[in-house]
């Protein structure tokens, strides 16, 4: 969310699924598979496509199930995606469909980013995209005449080495348009887990303590030491894309891991083993054992959701209750709690380091409403959010900043969140890894409806494993006919860090050139063949791409 | 706004208000079975029939528009012997098993053929015309016996999932209701979202991982928020026994209401699958305090109780921090838990431990 | 996502040009389905899921017209007889077994079907879409070689007619344009287009012509509502689906002048400010649809349909749409919902058809019989029109007597005719025959006894008992149950039920159920008594007016002839 913080000041997503799908005159889905990544928000596109009549243009490469529904559909090559939004803005400045009262009251930079647009006429643009000119003055159209346009993405933004540019180019685009802080348009990143928004909200970044408060300032680290009686120094930590190579490079020997399972959702499976295998401790707090948990040390049984009570924060910053319906299974225990016994040991034998008078030095918690008192006094946003409000029935989405605050629906409606928007000048870069002569096929991941991350939940589900019960890879008709693929035969899919083998399935919705798989299944999963080349800024890596061969297994 | 009348009563109602919102807005029960409000309504199973004076015949009450003057009885003799007879011809058609049923207990049918002591006659076809749990769908249990026609999976399907699965064939006696050219559930498209079970008033659309599992009065209701993505759905987890059962859907989601896709409704098994750790796990070299073996017995795993495991983890990331300093520790918290949850490891990284090497998959 | 175990095949080329051929409109879905019958003799699954692929529907869609329609099917068939079972071939003995027996089975598939329209033929049949009859058994073997009956000579009048709209009646050739015109077919259109639009309504209004459909509403007011709607477009569409037992007067008008017909929608087009027309024409009445589809072109060829009509600058449409076998789609609403590609299922009125019809645009459906009366009308006048009769209802109306009478069929008086003198028009009662009751108006209409003979009819005659309807009077003797005879009725209507209401869905087939029983002297205690609970609630609760009239041959035969129920039920 980096891309969005640096165009607004603030990085998530502006608007509410429920304005977006009621109000936007139309939508543009660029680097989403929302049917089947949010399938109930897909819905909600599909009954304002079909009942409201919407206008639908979706960018990507693949023929993803809601194109079924688009008015366009730009097949743009992988990692292209910043060369094609400036290429829309460049049609959009040449027709003088940008709003110019939006650029001159709310937002700064301007020349020195049309500049660069101006880099981008539509034909340089088809050559680089693939995508047809007459397709890009159709989509620029669509987007322009249909006001507002809610612009919505996913990962299929973020996981790319320019995933922060692409972020901030979608942002010069609303801005471009005027679309920015009314109903039914902004920016509309989909937060990909359950609770990503509210992990993020809570300082679980190397960079942010909770409400994003910089681990860099000053201010913010005398807060904390205020608040805790202790804290960290004020350089910014290690994403975990660090951390994992940090350990063969001696940096990191020690990890305490929560629910995660980096040997599946990491890039580069192998190098993550070697990795894992080379650290002096590694505790994991899971519910299952997973694919990571054969190199852990210490594995402690967390509870899954149905045994636990908390909050999630959703992707439109919508704070809502967890509530707990079964007892927890076995000898487990809640997550909090074995956190709070972690902290309690280390902090018991080393009393010296925190000053014990400050309000929130303990670890005393009588359960998860009292960490959330807590959270409202240290989380600006997060102030007034209280369980006693969500069990009365409020529906509060940050920021709320007082117990009689009644969130906030919308973000920037008055002024964007840094006071003006700021055009960054963004230029296409090409991905880490194209295709050459040995690995002729651009490779993208993600997941599948009925599946999800790591598996480690789905593949436990009777009835969704019978439904799709293997890794699948999606492989164009024409390539398949290259291959001597007759539809039956598994295929073998290598990149230079790794191998993987599965059932290929026969489709055009990806075009020629292009493979498809997913990372649902330890046996075949993508993570194995992926590249960890990581943005710059926000370290996310270039799932999204990489170049690969594709052979048949007889 | 316009004067009517409604069972002798004066009543204003807003221009465009059918009948049903009137009464229902003035505490008045007009049964319904078609209707639902999240659905195009379309007069179908006309239990809500009406009298308004001055009209030939019946009005169905969820299609029909008050206006100026309207005189209105929801509950005259003639109607009431009307929905009566509705009902006992929807019975003759409709399998005499509540006891073995699974929706029996809340099934909107039951429900009125009680209150309207409406008799199953002898006559009709009884539970043989259509194969019972005739689809192969892994979640959805399909008895068409037990279908009354009122098309709310077909409108549940176009309007809340926008897929399309199920239409309805044939006609007069013979109709039915079909999934795609009257295929399976699957062929037809169907993305198992499970809206068709939501929506479904009787027993014809059931989930089948719950089936004979429990009746409705022995459930608990627990309404919580969904663990997969980042949509934020609320449902109704059901329990018995201490045991997920099911998944429901809460009408009063805030974002999602009634809909919910496959995972959030049927991909709750895993919470009690057998691979659950319930016990804490150490290797055993920890408990021998031999040095770090990855090979052979030292790397087995040992149950242990909590105090040992948890002392050993403290002492070890207390090493790691006493031998390497505090940013050799990596803290990877998680998306998928509370938010409670991730600041306490926000608070143990950054107050207990003294590094701001903490994150969590939001990349990935 | 797409479901991985379900592979989808590429739509059979076949198919993707037949959806091309009708512009892959999705409201051309029967329409491709009958193409692809035409072709196989049947629709498969596979078949149906590629047309609603390549129109761009659901599978369910395609799935639930093609078992909608009756005389589409999903096997295939190489030839189909399909014997008509409606009440007036019915007296007649009618039999499908008798049929089967008879023909060729490796290449005939014999069938029931609701009435066939051909009720002056009885007994009638359909050989694949060609009409035969009167046609028997023992004709099976002349069936196969292609020979088809004849159709009723109505060239000469019967004494006592009143001829208008059947007035060209076997005097010009119907095929001929030239002969039309010869005739004066489309001087009323010429005197409509020298009016404003409003005059043309103001003189039809005037002339106080009722839709001919049974139903009776102003024509003329109608169109003004349709003229009224601000949105453009707005459609004419002609109610052809003929499809009640006992009428088929719109045939005989279609096959002896289709070219009235055009006038008649040009001039309603003109007036309403229409600009295009569907015909909807029953599928059994495939000859009438290429009658009407050759008359089009030879009118399209003489400017009188097509862009700026002889220099007036109005412009106008007629397409021809058949149908495929369903009586509910002569309900108004429902077949706008078959125009637009769906299951011919009543939609939820109001709105109306005249403020959101076909394609939801403002749409004026009128009944053949009323297009037909209009070029009159605008030829010579409301005045004239209303000094056809010295009744208050004005104009003339076809009838159609059948029967035990002498000499059944066709024919045109002025309104205001009593039973008995409709008898009397029909030659009298055949030889040996004693009149014992009447079924008034069609299938829905009353069935009276002698006591309401000398009652005129009209329009609101129904409320003294005996009914006008469509016009169509089934004249039956001493040798007819009435019990009988009711149980064929809701035999019709069980089978043509749409299914959409639990009234009508359960309350036709389980009063069928009864029926069968009593006329089968096989009645129980309280049978009577659960019939007029199914009449009453099939009128009070239906959806729409199939359900709704119903009960009116059920309650005037159980009222009329109560002894002769009380007597089947001991």
């Amino acid at each position: 969310m980096a891309g969005l913080a640096a165009s607004f000041g603030s990085g998530a997503m502006s608007n509410s699924m429920d304005d977006v799908a009621q109000q936007a005159k139309a939508f543009f889905i660029i680097g989403s598979n929302t049917t089947e990544q949010h399938p109930v928000f897909g819905t909600m596109l599909r009954r304002a496509v079909r009942f409201r009549g919407a206008k639908l243009v979706v960018a990507d490469p693949r023929r993803i199930d809601i194109t079924e529904f688009a008015t366009l559909h730009l097949r743009q090559k992988p990692g292209t995606d910043i060369a094609l939004v400036n290429g829309l803005m460049n049609i959009i400045l040449e027709k003088g469909w940008e709003d110019k009262a939006f650029i001159e009251e709310r937002c700064e930079n301007f020349d020195e980013f049309k500049a660069t647009v101006m880099n981008y006429p539509p034909e340089k643009v088809s050559e680089i995209t693939g995508v047809p000119v007459e397709q890009l003055y159709e989509a620029a159209q669509i987007i322009a005449e249909n006001k507002p346009t809610a612009v919505i993405w996913a990962m299929g933004i973020t996981q790319h080495i320019s995933g922060v540019r692409n972020v901030m180019d979608l942002a010069n685009f609303q801005m471009l348009l005027g679309y920015m802080g009314k109903p039914g348009g902004g920016v509309n990143p989909l937060r990909g887990q359950n609770n990503v928004q509210g992990a993020c909200d809570m300082g679980g970044l190397p960079n942010v303590y909770p409400a994003y408060q910089p681990v860099t300032s000053e201010e913010a680290q005398a807060k904390f030491q205020k608040a805790w009686g202790a804290t960290s120094n004020l350089k910014v930590g290690a994403v975990v894309t660090e951390m994992m190579p940090g350990i063969l490079e001696g940096r990191t020997h020690a990890l305490y891991i929560l629910g995660e399972d980096p040997v599946m959702s990491d890039p580069d499976t192998h190098h993550i083993r070697k990795a894992l295998e080379a650290i002096d401790f590694l505790v994991l707090q899971e519910i299952f054992p997973s694919e990571t948990s054969a190199y852990a040390d210490v594995l402690l049984p967390g509870v899954s959701f149905a045994e636990k009570t908390g909050t999630f924060t959703n992707t439109e910053r919508r704070v809502q209750m967890v509530r707990k319906a079964i007892p927890t299974q076995g000898d487990a225990r809640d997550d909090w709690w074995i956190t709070s016994e972690i902290a309690k040991r280390i902090l018991a034998a080393t009393p010296q380091r925190v000053q014990p008078e400050a309000p929130f030095a303990g670890w005393e918690y009588r359960d998860a409403s009292a960490i959330m008192d807590e959270i409202n006094v240290v989380t600006p946003s997060y102030a007034g959010i209280t369980h006693a409000r969500l069990e009365k029935g409020e529906r509060l989405q940050w920021p709320c900043p007082a117990k009689d605050h009644p969130g906030t629906p919308i973000l920037h409606t008055k002024a964007l969140s840094r006071g003006k928007g700021r055009f960054m000048p963004i230029d296409h870069v090409p991905p880490a890894e194209e295709p050459t002569e040995d690995y002729p096929f651009v490779l993208s991941t993600g997941r599948v409806l009925y599946h999800w991350h790591g598996g480690q939940m789905t593949r436990r589900a009777k009835g969704l494993l019978e439904i799709y019960s293997e890794a699948l890879i999606e492989l164009n008709p024409d390539d398949a006919a290259r291959l001597g693929l007759n539809g039956k035969n598994r295929v073998r899919v290598t990149s230079r860090r790794g191998s993987i083998e599965a059932q290929a399935w026969v489709t055009d919705r990806v075009p020629p050139g292009m493979v498809y798989a997913n990372f649902h299944f330890p046996e075949a999963s993508a993570n194995e063949l992926t590249i960890a080349a990581l943005d710059p800024v926000s370290k996310i890596p270039e799932y999204k791409v990489a170049a690969v061969k594709v052979e048949l297994v007889r | 706004m316009v004067n009517i009348k409604i069972n002798n009563q004066s009543v204003q109602a807003e221009q465009g208000q059918t009948i049903l919102d009137v009464a229902r807005s003035h505490g008045l029960d007009i049964p319904t079975l078609c209707y639902h409000k999240d659905l195009s309504p379309t007069g179908n199973c006309r239990m809500c029939v009406v009298e308004v004076k001055g009209g030939r015949f019946l009005s169905a009450a969820c299609v029909t528009s008050v206006w100026e003057g309207m005189e209105i009885q929801t509950h005259s003799e003639k109607v009431m012997k009307d929905r009566k007879l509705t009902l006992e011809m929807m019975l003759a058609n409709h399998p005499q098993d509540c006891i073995t049923c699974d929706v029996s207990g809340e099934c909107e049918l039951q429900d009125l053929a009680y209150e309207y002591k409406a008799v199953a006659p002898s006559w009709g076809t009884k539970g043989t015309r259509y194969p019972v749990d005739s689809d192969p769908n892994p979640f959805i249990r399909v008895d068409m016996n037990r279908c009354i026609l009122c098309r709310r999976c077909v409108e549940a399907c176009a309007e809340i999932q926008v897929r399309d699965v199920w239409g309805v064939a044939k006609r007069g006696f013979d109709e039915v209701i079909v999934a795609g050219a009257g295929t399976s559930m699957l062929e037809a498209r169907c993305e198992s979202c499970g809206q068709c079970v939501a929506y479904c008033p009787t027993g014809a659309l059931s989930n089948k991982m719950n089936y004979g599992m429990a009746r409705a009065h022995q459930v608990k209701k627990v309404t919580t928020t969904c663990a997969y993505c980042g949509v934020g759905c609320q449902f109704d987890l059901l329990v018995k026994n201490d045991k997920v059962i099911g998944v429901q859907s809460n009408p009063d989601a805030p974002v999602n209401g009634m809909a919910l896709c496959v995972k959030g409704r049927y991909g709750y098994d895993y919470i009690h699958h057998p691979d659950r750790v319930k016990k804490p796990r150490v290797r055993r070299y920890l408990l021998d305090g031999g040095k770090k073996n990855r090979e052979g017995s030292p790397w087995d795993w040992v149950e242990t109780e909590w105090e040992t495991a948890l002392d050993i983890t403290a002492k070890k990331l207390m090493e790691a921090r006493d031998n390497y300093g505090a940013d050799s520790i990596g803290v990877l918290t998680s998306a998928k838990c509370t938010n409670e949850e991730n600041y306490l490891m926000n608070k143990l990284a950054r107050q207990v431990l003294g590094t701001n090497n903490i994150d969590h998959c939001a990349r990935l | 996502m797409t479901n991985k175990k379900i592979k989808y095949q590429p739509i059979q080329p076949e198919i993707l040009e037949l959806a091309a051929a009708h512009g892959n409109s999705p409201e051309a879905v029967l329409e491709v389905l009958n193409d692809i019958q035409a072709e196989h003799g049947g629709l498969s699954r596979q078949r149906i899921t590629d047309t609603a692929r390549a129109l761009g529907l659901p599978a369910h869609r395609a799935y639930g017209i093609a078992t909608f329609y009756s005389m589409l099917s999903l096997e295939e068939r190489k030839q189909v007889l399909r014997v008509c079972d409606g009440p007036v071939c019915w007296l007649k003995h009618a039999s499908v077994d008798a049929w089967k027996k008879k023909m060729p089975a490796d290449d005939y598939t014999v069938e029931r079907t609701s009435c066939l329209g051909l009720c002056d033929r009885a007994p009638a049949v359909l050989v694949d879409d060609e009409q035969a009859g009167p046609a028997s058994p023992r004709d099976a073997s002349r069936v196969t070689r292609g020979w088809r009956g004849g159709p009723t000579d109505y060239s000469k009048p019967r004494r006592g007619e009143l001829r208008v709209m059947t007035a060209l009646i076997g005097r010009i050739d119907p095929d001929s344009i030239d002969d039309a015109l010869s005739h004066g077919v489309y001087d009323g259109l010429q005197s409509a287009l020298q009016k404003t639009p409003e005059e043309v309504i103001a003189i039809v209004e005037a002339s106080e012509l009722q839709g001919r459909g049974g139903a009776g509403f102003p024509v003329g007011r109608k169109w003004k509502f349709v003229a009224a709607e601000k949105r453009t477009p707005r459609y004419i569409v002609c109610n052809a689906d003929e499809s009640e037992p006992l009428i088929f007067k719109d045939r005989v008008l279609i096959e002896t002048n289709p070219h009235q017909l055009l006038e008649g929608l040009l001039i309603a087009g003109y007036a309403c400010g229409a600009s295009e027309a569907w015909i909807y024409i029953r599928g059994e009445y495939e000859s009438q649809a290429r009658r009407l589809e050759n008359a089009i072109q030879q009118a399209e060829a003489k400017n009188l349909l097509g862009e700026n009509i002889l220099g007036s600058g109005f412009s106008f449409k007629i397409h021809v749409h058949r149908g495929a076998g369903a009586y509910i789609c002569g309900e108004e609403t429902a077949l706008i919902e078959s125009l637009e590609g769906k299951r011919g299922e009543p939609r939820l009125r109001p709105p109306f058809p005249p403020s959101y019809g076909f394609r939801g645009q403002p749409t004026a459906v009128n009944n053949v019989e009323s297009f037909c009366a209009v070029p009159h009308i605008l030829k010579n006048g409301a005045d004239w029109w209303k000094s056809l009769t010295g009744y208050t209802t004005a104009g003339t109306k076809v009838y159609m007597v059948l029967g035990h009478v002498k000499n059944p069929g066709l024919f045109e008086a002025p309104f205001g005719l009593t039973l008995r003198q409709i008898i009397k028009m029909g030659g009298g009662m055949a030889e040996g025959s004693k009149f014992q009751f009447a079924l008034c108006g069609g299938a829905a209409g009353t069935i009276v006894d002698k006591s309401l003979m000398d009652v005129p009819l009209d329009y609101a005659s129904s409320q003294k008992g005996i009914s006008l309807g469509a016009g169509a009077f089934l004249i039956c003797d001493q040798s007819v149950s009435p019990v009988a005879f009711l149980r064929e009725l809701l035999h019709f209507f069980a089978a043509e039920s749409c299914g959409k209401c639990t009234p009508c869905r359960v309350g036709t087939w389980r009063s069928l159920e009864i029926l069968n029983r009593l006329a089968a002297g096989e009645g129980r205690a309280g049978d009577v008594e659960e019939l007029k609970a199914l009449s009453a609630v099939m009128l009070d609760s239906s959806f729409c007016g199939l359900g709704q009239s119903v009960p009116i041959p059920m309650n005037s035969a159980m009222k009329n002839f109560g002894k002769a129920f009380e007597e089947a039920e001991k």
